[in-house]
């Protein structure tokens, strides 16, 4: 998709060169996505590689008494190395002897009131992350990604061969009650269900069931079942308003000093970063919430490097009216645009 | 629908989920749980990550698969196919002491773990049927002499329930046409 865009951007920038250097933004946010991709592929490569280093480790004969022997092979030919821990995957990992545990299974342990030390040790890390980054977790390390990706591109297949698709907007509140209830019935039936309904968790039960034992388990439907949901119902939508992880994030980071901004003078209204936002954030109308993944592609698509990651006290205050303005006169698609100040 | 008939359908829900999970809560007992798990403390804690499998020497953890939500991805033993080697790697990375940590030497484990108890089926037996000497659980099991002992002159075992710590063992070695042992969850009576 981006080659297909990319003809059409380098007309818009020699048309817009007057307005500024808009490469120089532009060179800054690929930085931003090559990097972000590098961590997206360690984070699903990581879901991958630890329970086939695990097979090579542990005894390779019983592994094949398990699994069947299907990917023994292959986990023969892991470097039969002794590495520093690596145990677990994105839900909790241990890497490079640092205990990471996900905020949503430290909420839902302190939900069942079992929450203790090595809980809080292994969660201190990932919290002040969430707390600095907000949803950046969603953006950066979710391994559902690439399914989300490939969802898009069915939407976008399926659009063009004439289907129509619905686009089902959940209340915004809904990630939060959902998260509520799951935490209350965590709570009172007395064991932990959140990493059940959890893509996450989820992805790295199931690669790991595939590897060790040579099969799939009903986590394989919830996830075909969120991947139906995001492609036939809503863009994103299992993301966006019922995974409880990204609620959860979207809570916790709600006061993040790290915002897209945008600088009126350059903007051209041209919705860009609006379409391209998967989680619903609308960065050319200021429309930004907790909800932002950080993943930094509404600035990268912008043909006048309008937006750019902002830090500070000053982003927090400018950020914190982002919630939906009372007065809204250009909601829905086909709406007359808003003409800002930069507005040409 | 209204606000109101919303929340009350949501609490409806909510109450019969939670029923249904504290019968589940029952039934999930009847499972052998990882080394230094406790019934309901287990429960509570485990989050599913799978890392105590991940490190399992002999592959000895497997699954619940489905969509039983209770016990959906909680790890059990299949003792008969695999016995527990004790080495309590399990309990060292669980991240959230639904495995509590125990040192891995024999007598630290024989004081902290209680996986399941042994159950003899004397019929089945090859030295108490009168079959012949068999000896098999004895030489498999890592508390031999106390846990298990051999009585008679056709040296049939004889298990002590308070010694046993349940790992098994016995049970996977046990010869399969006999298949006399079992090891049930500790609170099963039998």
């Amino acid at each position: 998709m981006a080659s297909a865009r990319r003809p059409e951007r380098a007309g818009r920038q020699s048309a817009l060169s007057r307005i500024g250097p808009a490469d120089l933004f532009l060179k800054r946010a690929r930085r931003y996505q090559r990097t972000r991709r590098l961590f997206l592929s360690l984070s699903v490569a990581l879901v991958f590689l630890a329970p086939l280093w695990h097979l090579s480790r542990n005894e390779l004969d019983s592994a094949g008494l398990t699994g069947g022997g299907r990917w023994v092979g292959l986990a023969a030919r892991v470097p039969h190395l002794e590495l520093p821990p690596l145990v677990g995957a994105p839900w909790t990992v241990e890497l490079l002897g640092l205990e990471m545990l996900d905020p949503l299974a430290a909420a839902a342990l302190l939900a069942a009131r079992s929450f203790d030390w090595e809980v809080a040790i292994g969660v201190l890390p990932t919290l002040l992350l969430v707390v600095l980054l907000g949803r950046f977790f969603c953006g950066w390390l979710c391994p559902y990604l690439p399914l989300l990706a490939a969802s898009n591109a069915a939407r976008a297949l399926l659009r063009r061969v004439g289907v129509r698709l619905p686009e089902v907007r959940l209340p915004r509140r809904a990630p939060l009650f959902l998260l509520a209830a799951l935490l209350l019935a965590t709570a009172l039936g007395g064991t932990q269900l959140i990493g059940l309904v959890y893509p996450p968790s989820l992805i790295g039960r199931e690669v790991f069931r595939a590897v060790f034992y040579g099969g799939l388990g009903g986590g394989a439907l919830v996830l075909l079942a969120a991947f139906l949901f995001d492609t036939f119902v809503s863009r994103a939508g299992f993301c966006r308003s019922l995974c409880p992880g990204g609620a959860l994030f979207s809570l916790l980071g709600a006061l993040s000093p790290i915002r897209v901004r945008r600088a009126k003078q350059a903007c051209t209204d041209c919705t860009l970063c609006d379409v391209v936002c998967n989680l619903g954030q609308q960065p050319m109308s200021d429309r930004l919430d907790s909800g932002c993944e950080r993943c930094g592609r509404c600035i990268a698509v912008c043909p006048t490097g309008a937006l750019k990651f902002e830090v500070g006290r000053a982003a927090l205050s400018a950020g914190a009216p982002a919630r939906p303005v009372p007065s809204r006169p250009e909601r829905g698609r086909g709406a007359p645009l808003p003409r800002g100040e930069g507005g040409a | 629908m209204n606000r109101r008939g919303f929340i009350g359908g949501a609490l409806a829900l909510l109450a019969g989920a939670t029923a249904g999970l504290k019968a589940k809560l029952a039934k999930a007992a009847s499972r052998i749980r990882p080394p230094g798990a406790k019934l309901g403390d287990f429960e509570r804690r485990c989050i599913r990550c799978f890392r105590c499998a991940e490190v399992c020497p002999p592959k000895a953890i497997r699954f619940h698969s489905g969509l039983d939500f209770f016990s959906a991805d909680l790890p059990f033993l299949e003792l008969d196919a695999r016995g527990c080697i004790l080495c309590m790697k399990c309990t060292e990375v669980c991240p959230t002491s639904a495995l509590e940590p125990t040192p891995g030497d024999p007598a630290a484990v024989q004081a902290k773990v209680k996986m399941g108890k042994p159950v003899l089926d004397r019929k089945k037996c090859i030295p108490w049927a009168g079959q012949g000497v068999c000896r098999i659980c004895f030489y498999a099991c890592p508390y031999a002499g106390s846990a298990v002992v051999l009585v008679g002159p056709q040296q049939a075992p004889l298990f002590e329930p308070e010694k046993c710590v349940g790992c098994g063992l016995c049970e996977e070695a046990c010869p399969k046409l006999a298949h006399a042992i079992r090891i049930v969850p500790p609170e099963v009576k039998g």
